[in-house]
């Protein structure tokens, strides 16, 4: 059984159905991508995963458990974390205490469970993502490709079993990208987490994901293996345009 | 059955005016985001006017009508828009709640100093067509001037839906709101859009005001009208700040239960007056409470422009022993009165640091702090005091249950709090004030509650003794200072270890972003629950010293009115700092008191400039308020300046001496008496203000010769032409390295040409 499934989950907004019976799943130990458009319903699909975007209709299952109904913190403490296209950091604090007060959250939820030792877990991401360098400063001062890197490490500190991810590498230099790229296979092969991806940067997306969903017009036109959907007509339809409307 | 006819026409023409009223707030903030607090104080203001025009000078009604509701009223509404609301763009939501409630102060102060309120003929305002305009329908009598109120809001009701739903431009004001850059992009004016709105919205306003004063039947006040249209915010929150039709739904059943109350109950019941007046805040918080839940959004704007940087805790001891000492030495050269209006300014500074640590450091919102006052000192009067007489003393336990109390109060205001943020917790917050205000502190009636005798707020006014805990008794005013100052400071430094606390940053985490806190899993309704509390607590404790400062206090010191002023004074200090509490209080009560009497001085020295003076002194009443409105362009507030102009005087050990040394000098020539509490006042204000300002000026000059300060990427090639090493970078962060592209090798040699 799937991490994650949702089944013909559908969003709509007045007229404009945003998501229409949309049904992905994501595997544990893999790497899923999401990509389509600007405006084919990526982000929205992650909001109603989380919980932030109520369902018209459609089910979500996480872990096995039905969690349509359940409020966005509940869903976190089954194990499920996230960062965000639009950066929400915690702009009054610095890099470090950004990831540090997110296991001092944790540990308020999972005191009966397993307590960590904050500040050694927040050192050990911190070394893990590679912000040793900007740890110190105001998060608001940071470039935006390291403020999405804060967002992961972030995210990892609640020691997720599956992590959306929202545009990660967008403002990344290309190096940034390689080391995230190898980042994001090692927690999902070495660590077994389930990652799902929205991307733009398809030399990331091919490289490192196992599947891959593509998603237009909030339909999912077509999910495969990298090399399955690249060839896929629909998908190249989608991207570049059908020969008639060219023509 | 006469009866009912009767009242059921006034409910609904009272109503009919709170719809009209409601209806200005939804067009105003459909289009603009902002949520008019001033409303009711541009319809006080109208009121005034069309006294003036139609009784004042006896115009005739359609002039004075013209000329308030076609001229007057658009164009303050378009200016307010123009000049002040315009620059909220991309503040935070407390910058926007602040702002117009600014506005509404100031219009406050600028109505009670045209129209001063003792003057010896009370101001009678009339109905349309005269006090005996009456048509007769059977055995009921309606006056003329209730037809048309419930006429023209029926009118306008259809007239806005229409103007809405069927007209473009209608659509594009809808469309502002949500997007307007995308509007603009698509041919939209959305600033036109929104200042015209405003217009609209203000004509609203004064059209309310002037149907619904004569019909309340009381002479004209510039605090109640501006109240009354409050009312009217009830009305607006049934229909969401979006629902028209349920905004009139809403208008009217407050109008018609109001008269209801009025009319059916018994006589017998003293409360039923307060109680109806209290109705529509109690209305407004029960539709707060069953409102659906926000839908959690993240950060409104990507990055405010607010900045809060916040101390050590190094530094928090630093500066509360500083602040001691600073206190002690004024207390040796200061004259009695000067003395307390010190302690009472510290006592504002306590009630200001409730709100620095609930708007600053939870970004939640409490618009009547004093109103938690109000209830702690009520409860030391009634059980926190021992011995009578000269010997009375309010006792530790006193204060402590007050404590408790006010705490739990806060904990039930938070209910709302739980699901709504902002400006609907605002409002919640301040539908308590007003209900404290006009059901609680006017209790003057002895009452049997649970079997329990004891008259609330008796004879108007309640005396609380000074305090003493243990073996330590704060009677003497010195004392006293010292207890508030150090109060102040343990305060303050227990809330910088809370700040760098967990605790502390998990409050970061729920102001700065809460849809992300949520997907960390954090559930906010312990968090918001405690943090309510614990300011509400220290709310009250600052009430309590205020009124054991003050000695007997009445109703009046808990006014809604001056919680909104406290509040944005704190904000304009600086919400997010410690010393922000501090400016409010020494600016609120301390500063605006040294400039009115230091004026009124020099108008009894100098009084051939009397008049001149006699301005100004009005003049200070609308100051607090004009400097609050200027927020929208300096949201940080003002402590900030302050810190970053310390952080420069920091840098420079000359400067540092020399600004200490003359200090040191005005004090010590005031201890000896050499020069007067005067002198020393304004030669401080020179010394803090002026000698920072040139020095600075130096310091930076003498910076500016040895390290160039680095430059901004975007400003390189403008403020200095770009080097080698520049390029280097710029290949490196584009991986162009090594890259030979045949027009780069141009641009290169052309820049290092510059560069050398």
């Amino acid at each position: 059984m799937s991490l994650l499934e949702t089944s013909a989950v559908k969003v709509r907004f007045g007229g404009n159905i945003a998501l229409n019976d949309v049904s992905i799943s994501v595997e544990a130990g893999s790497v899923t991508a999401l990509i389509g458009p600007n405006g084919a319903g990526k982000t929205t699909l992650f909001n109603t995963i989380t919980g932030l975007q109520p369902l018209t209709s459609g089910h979500i299952v996480f872990n096995g458990k039905d969690v349509t109904k359940e409020p966005p913190h509940k869903r976190t403490r089954m194990g499920l974390a996230r960062t965000f296209q639009r950066l929400e950091l915690f702009t009054s604090l610095s890099v470090r205490d950004n990831v540090r007060v997110a296991g001092e959250i944790r540990n308020r939820w999972s005191f009966r469970t397993t307590n960590m030792d904050v500040n050694a877990e927040t050192d050990r991401i911190i070394s893990l993502v590679g912000l040793q360098g900007v740890a110190d400063r105001e998060v608001g001062e940071i470039p935006t490709g390291q403020a999405r890197v804060v967002e992961l490490a972030r995210a990892l500190m609640i020691q997720p079993t599956l992590l959306l991810l929202d545009e990660p590498a967008s403002g990344q230099t290309e190096e940034e990208t390689e080391a995230f790229g190898e980042l994001l296979k090692s927690l999902a092969h070495n660590d077994g987490l389930g990652i799902c991806l929205v991307e733009h940067d398809m030399a990331l997306v091919m490289k490192v994901c196992e599947t891959i969903h593509v998603l237009d017009f909030g339909t999912i036109i077509a999910s495969g293996t990298a090399e399955q959907v690249r060839n896929d007509p629909a998908v190249i339809d989608a991207y570049l345009g059908s020969p008639e409307s060219v023509g | 059955m006469q009866t009912f006819l009767q009242y059921t026409i006034l409910g609904l023409a009272i109503g009919g005016s709170y719809f009209i009223a409601a209806s200005g707030l939804v067009v105003t903030y459909t289009t603009s985001g902002i949520f008019n607090f001033a409303q009711g104080a541009i319809a006080m203001l109208a009121v005034f006017t069309y006294w003036q025009f139609r009784w004042g000078w006896n115009w005739p009604a359609p002039l004075a009508l013209l000329m308030v509701l076609g001229v007057l009223a658009p164009l303050l509404g378009a200016l307010l828009y123009q000049i002040v609301m315009k620059n909220l763009r991309g503040t935070s939501e407390v910058t926007k709640i602040i702002v117009p409630i600014g506005v509404m102060l100031g219009f406050q102060a600028l109505a009670t100093w045209i129209w001063n309120p003792t003057s010896s003929t009370p101001r009678q305002f009339q109905k349309f067509f005269g006090a005996n305009a009456f048509v007769h329908f059977g055995d009921i009598k309606v006056s003329w001037h209730e037809i048309i109120a419930f006429v023209i809001a029926i009118v306008i009701a259809a007239g806005i839906r229409l103007l809405f739903v069927r007209t473009r431009s209608g659509v594009a004001m809808r469309a502002v709101v949500d997007d307007p850059e995308l509007l603009q992009l698509n041919g939209g004016r959305p600033e036109r859009l929104a200042m015209i709105s405003w217009a609209g919205g203000s004509f609203l306003a004064a059209l309310a005001g002037i149907l619904i004063q004569p019909m309340i039947g009381s002479a004209m006040s510039a605090g109640q009208l501006t109240l009354l249209v409050i009312d009217a915010f009830a009305a607006a929150m049934f229909g969401r700040l979006r629902s028209l039709p349920r905004t009139f739904a809403g208008a009217l059943v407050i109008g018609l239960t109001t008269t209801y109350v009025i009319a059916y109950f018994p006589s017998k019941w003293t409360w039923a007056s307060s109680f109806r007046n209290s109705l529509p805040m109690i209305f407004l918080f029960i539709v707060l409470i069953v409102l659906p839940q926000d839908r959690l959004r993240g950060a409104t704007v990507l990055r405010l422009r607010e900045r809060f940087r916040m101390p050590s805790i190094r530094t928090a001891w630093i500066a509360g022993l500083v602040l001691m000492i600073v206190v002690f030495c004024l207390k040796v050269i200061m004259e009695r009165t000067a003395v307390n209006t010190l302690t009472l300014a510290l006592t504002f500074a306590i009630i200001a640091l409730s709100l620095v640590l609930l708007t600053g450091f939870a970004g939640e919102i409490n618009l009547a702090a004093l109103s938690f006052g109000a209830i702690a000192v009520i409860v030391v009067y009634h059980f926190g005091t021992s011995g009578s007489g000269a010997e009375a003393r309010t006792t530790l336990w006193g204060i402590l249950l007050a404590a408790v109390v006010t705490a739990l109060v806060g904990a039930v205001i938070a209910l709302p709090a739980l699901r709504l943020r902002g400006l609907y917790l605002a409002l919640a917050t301040m539908a308590f004030g007003v209900f404290v205000s006009r059901m609680v502190l006017t209790e003057r009636n002895e009452r049997d509650i649970f079997g329990l005798k004891f008259t609330i707020f008796t004879a108007g006014q309640l005396t609380i003794p000074k305090p003493k805990i243990g073996p330590f008794d704060f009677n003497s005013p010195d004392a006293f200072l010292f207890l508030c100052a150090g109060l102040f400071v343990v305060i303050g430094i227990g809330m910088v270890y809370l700040r760098h606390s967990g605790y502390g940053r998990r409050l970061a985490a729920m102001k700065d972003s809460p849809a992300a806190s949520a997907t960390l899993g954090m559930s906010v309704i312990r968090l918001k629950l405690s943090i309510f509390m614990m300011s509400a607590a220290i709310a009250g404790i600052g009430g309590v010293m205020m009124a054991a400062q003050i000695g007997t206090v009445n109703s009046d010191r808990f006014d809604i009115l001056l919680s909104l002023s406290l509040m944005m004074i704190t904000v304009v200090g600086g919400i997010g700092y410690i010393s922000g509490a501090l400016f409010a209080g020494i600016f609120l009560i301390a500063f605006v008191q040294m400039l009115d009497l230091t004026l009124k001085k020099f108008a009894v020295d100098y009084s051939s400039l009397e008049a001149i003076f006699m301005f100004f002194v009005s003049a200070v009443t609308v100051l607090p308020a004009t400097i609050g409105i200027t927020m929208g362009k300096n949201p940080s507030g003002a402590v900030s300046d302050i810190v970053e102009g310390l952080d420069q005087i920091k840098q420079s050990k000359p400067l540092m001496f020399t600004l200490i040394g003359l200090e040191a000098a005005i004090w010590a020539l005031t201890a000896t008496e050499v020069i007067t509490n005067w002198h020393f006042v304004i030669l401080t204000l020179i010394n803090l203000l002026i000698v920072p300002v040139v020095g600075g000026k130096i310091v930076i000059a003498r910076m500016m010769r040895g390290v160039p300060k680095p430059i901004p990427p975007e400003l390189i090639g403008i403020d200095r032409p770009f080097t080698a090493e520049d390029l280097a970078e710029m290949d490196h962060a584009l991986n162009l390295e090594g890259v030979v592209i045949p027009s780069a090798g141009t641009v290169r040699e052309e820049a290092s040409g510059v560069s050398a």
